[in-house]
């Protein structure tokens, strides 16, 4: 990467200074006048609930909003972008939460989408794989780039964004929440990256809900509330509690909820579930061997890296997995079950939160209402027929139940907060009356507030004789918000944790099979963990 | 996604209310605003004799309807089949294969009316269900699924017909079809409405009241916006994809006895190309290509601005050519419009 905007030259200018930046849209205030900076070599972090301004602010300087009021000045020099290429040419890339790939290129295709490298007028293929196996690398990533971006992962897609806006030599690195759908170990991955990345004077702003990755990461943290700058901290020092009441405006005493902790009968039991797919597909872990119990009241977690078979344990339970033939026994209430739908597996009471919300929970243009009902329908109505008032009124029942914020309940779902979008799905599922409920990461990409008032209700619903089985990669909400936690690892439950006695030190070990003999025992209730495991700390 | 993507995604809810722009009010109703235009200018255009307006005269404008009653009762079913985000290239074919089979039951196998017409429709139905099968449960998409169909519908109806057009005759003796199929040529309330605009009326009225009331319509709607989270909702997407393609190939087999009625023979190389005249009636309605979103309504009012426009350059004698080149460009006006609809 050329570093020719230097360091002794422009030193006394930060690298990328914003100041009075205002953005309008119709009544709703984005941005006022906010002023902030980002130094060489810096990593600044920015918080804030949805709604607070970080994504206005942050597509401002990435040149996707044009028209807005204020200064940018990069090393000191101002600059009014004329669009994200303008803005990429002055060396600030942006790193989306919607990762725009394009599924069916190559990763090096990816990485040089636009600019290819030609030699004589064709394509020359061998530089390009070349170049990006060296910028994968570079950041510590074993991708082979001819592979079509389709079939990897989510966290390893993300890695493939990453080393494209590298390859743009790019001065400041935009990322929003970039860890997301990463795994533990990821994330120490593009930690180690982002503090090179901050040796050779590469700008950072850095967009995240999750405290600990801040205070491990940030040098300088930054909380925007109502489009304003509410605070800015030292991540050293900073607390929780703090930061929490700088983004909410009010202090908040507690973010998890207290698990109910009186379980009652036994509603779901997994012993020695094993699928055997039909079809192999990259990078997909079905479960092999699992066992786990949810009691009526519980909240159990499912922890475990990115690829230990979370997500394709619930798609199983939930008849949505890998096609193929399956052993071991899946016991709903006292009948074996063994759905091969999500329509079946409704019927029978079990409900279904996918991970991504966007992909295959919403219909991002139909209304809140049309898609809080949909799962629902036959309550609605009789005869196939759909009672337009009864309707309304469910949704609106359970609009107000979860407090979904929308102007009305036919505004199109597409345009809510991230928090509202995931409370829509949340709220379609329960009208179905589940007995037990698969959640898979329910609060990825919602913002503080809104986590609060789903830890709540989960807590509110297990009160009432649900059983959630959670599927998380965040262990503080793991261990915040279940009673216990089953550990998996290559598609196996390897332990079981009582959060009560465990911490994520325990979880995480487990997770990485660092644990003595006795892990491939499904132990139950806490198994006693060696002390002095890094805690990756942070939120209480 | 990407429209989404471009608006303000952080803003307060609560106190964001939908603003449309006038012309995104407009653009709401855009296929019945274009009908109007183009009836408006319809009139404007029109050649008089002794003063008096063709193109509004009811003889003419129930011609209109009765001209486009049978790519309009296709368009309900085809408006169907795209709303799951599909599409069908065989009605035409099918519409052909009806027709054929209507001639051929009622002339040659000397069926009554009920039975051959009840027949037809079946043939229709199942050669919907089949395709929609084919594409469901086979994963072959809609579009080649359909192509295949329309060429197989083509074929059936030529070995049915022995390549030849098949004359109805109508009367009680060997060879003549009975007397009450002619009922399709004929007109109903002191001769002023078409049978087959009243069919299509009816058929579209019925689609539009479906589409308000039934739960099968909010799984259509669904299964088009977002099929794998429909899917994850519970909804029955192969059952209802291949629901709708089945409805689609009756409504196109009900297209082919209107076409025998009018016609008086079912002819094996009718309605050539009529899958583009439908899926244009749809697009102009405003119902989108992608799935999930259009109605009813809308494909009415694009058939007839179809049917208006083809009158007034037939009435003013266009050159055939030249109407072609009109129609395509009102094709791309109205999907211009539609970008500026709004996504409620």
């Amino acid at each position: 990467m050329p570093h020719e905007w230097g360091t002794a030259a422009s030193a006394a200018a930060p690298l990328v200074a914003l100041s009075g930046i205002t953005k309008r849209y119709g009544g709703v205030q984005a941005c006022q006048d906010i002023d902030i900076t980002v130094a060489a070599g810096e990593v600044h972090a920015l918080l804030g609930e949805n709604g607070a301004g970080k994504s206005t602010l942050m597509r401002i300087l990435s040149g996707d909003v044009t028209d807005y009021a204020g200064r940018i000045e990069i090393n000191g020099a101002p600059r009014r972008f004329s669009g994200p290429a303008d803005a990429q040419a002055a060396g600030i890339a942006m790193i989306p939460q919607e990762l725009d790939l394009v599924p069916a290129l190559s990763v090096a295709e990816n990485v040089f989408l636009g600019r290819e490298l030609r030699r004589a007028r064709c394509l020359d293929r061998g530089a390009m794989a070349a170049q990006t196996r060296e910028l994968l690398t570079r950041i510590g990533v074993r991708l082979e780039p001819g592979r079509p971006v389709e079939q990897l992962r989510t966290g390893e897609q993300q890695l493939v964004v990453i080393a494209k806006a590298l390859s743009l030599n790019a001065r400041v690195l935009i990322m929003d929440e970039p860890t997301s759908a990463l795994s533990s170990s990821e994330v120490d991955l593009l930690f180690e990256v982002t503090r090179e990345l901050r040796r050779d004077g590469v700008g950072v702003v850095y967009i995240s809900h999750r405290m600990d990755e801040i205070s491990r990461i940030a040098d300088r943290a930054t909380v925007l509330r109502n489009g304003r700058v509410a605070a800015t901290f030292d991540p050293r020092t900073m607390t929780t509690a703090q930061v929490v009441e700088a983004m909410v405006g009010r202090p908040v005493q507690q973010v998890f909820s207290a698990p109910g902790s009186t379980a009652g009968e036994e509603l779901l039991r997994v012993t020695d579930l094993t699928v055997h797919p039909r079809h192999d597909r990259p990078g997909r872990r079905d479960p092999d061997g699992i066992s786990v119990t949810v009691r009526a009241g519980e909240i159990v977690g499912l922890a475990g890296l990115l690829g230990s078979g979370r997500t394709e344990l619930l798609e199983t339970l939930y008849g949505v997995g890998s096609p193929g033939t399956s052993s071991g026994r899946i016991m709903l209430g006292d009948r074996e079950i063994a759905p091969r739908s999500a329509r079946q597996a409704l019927r029978r009471g079990l409900a279904f939160v996918p991970e991504d919300r966007r992909v295959a929970g919403l219909v991002l243009f139909h209304s809140v209402l049309a898609n809080i009902v949909v799962a629902s329908l036959a309550a609605v109505g009789r005869f196939g027929l759909v009672s337009g008032r009864r309707e309304r009124r469910a949704a609106q029942d359970t609009a107000s139940q979860l407090g979904i914020k929308a102007a009305a309940i036919t505004q199109s779902v597409g345009n809510l907060s991230g928090g509202n979008q995931q409370k829509v799905v949340l709220g379609r599922m329960l009208r179905t009356r589940p007995r037990v409920l698969l959640l898979d990461e329910p609060t990825r990409g919602v913002d503080i507030g809104a986590k609060a008032e789903i830890y709540q209700l989960l807590g509110a619903l297990a009160r009432e004789g649900l059983g959630v089985l959670l599927a998380s990669s965040e262990l503080p909400e793991l261990i915040g918000v279940c009673d216990r936690v089953v550990v998996l690892r290559h598609g196996r439950s390897v332990a079981e944790f009582d959060t009560a006695t465990a911490g994520e030190a325990d979880l995480l070990a487990a997770a990485m099979g660092e644990q003595p003999a006795n892990d491939a025992a499904c132990a139950p209730g806490g198994v006693p963990q060696p002390a002095g495991a890094p805690q990756p700390g942070g939120m209480p | 996604m990407t429209d989404t993507a471009t608006r303000p995604a952080e803003h307060d809810p609560v106190t964001a209310r939908p603003r449309r722009s006038p012309l995104a009010q407009l653009a709401r109703f855009q296929s019945v605003l274009g009908l109007v235009v183009v009836f408006a200018g319809a009139i404007a255009y029109s050649p008089t004799r002794d003063g008096e307006i063709i193109f509004l005269s009811g003889e003419n404008l129930t011609n209109i309807i009765r001209t486009m009653s049978e790519i309009g009762i296709i368009a309900v079913g085809m408006t169907l089949v795209i709303l799951v985000g599909g599409i069908d290239l065989s009605v035409g074919s099918v519409l052909s294969l009806g027709a054929v089979g209507s001639a051929v039951l009622l002339v040659d196998d000397h069926m009554s009316v009920l039975p051959a017409v009840l027949l037809v429709l079946l043939i229709g139905l199942v050669f919907g269900a089949l395709q929609g099968a084919a594409s469901t449960v086979l994963g072959i998409q809609a579009f080649i699924v359909t192509l295949a169909g329309l060429q197989i519908a083509r074929g059936l109806a030529r070995i049915w017909s022995g390549g030849q057009a098949v004359p109805i005759a109508y009367g009680t003796g060997p060879g003549e079809a009975p007397v009450a199929f002619s009922l399709l040529g004929e007109r109903t309330f002191n001769g002023i409405v078409p049978i087959p605009a009243l069919i299509f009326i009816v058929i579209a009225g019925t689609a539009m009241l479906f589409l308000r009331v039934s739960a099968f319509s909010r799984h259509v709607y669904a299964i088009g916006g977002n099929e794998k989270a429909a899917r994850l909702s519970g909804v029955p997407v192969t059952r209802v994809k291949i629901t709708v393609f089945a409805v689609c190939g009756l409504l196109a087999a009900l297209a082919g006895i209107v076409h025998a009625g009018q016609l008086n023979q079912g002819s094996p190389n009718d309605a050539i190309g009529y899958e583009l005249d439908v899926i244009a009636a749809v697009v102009i309605g405003g119902t989108a290509l992608s799935g999930g979103r259009g109605t009813v309504l809308g494909t009415v009012a694009g058939a007839l601005l179809l049917g208006v426009l083809n009158n007034i350059l037939a009435l003013n004698s266009v050159d055939p050519n030249v109407q072609l080149v009109i129609k395509g460009l009102v094709i791309v006006a109205a999907a211009a419009v539609a970008r500026f609809a709004p996504r409620t």
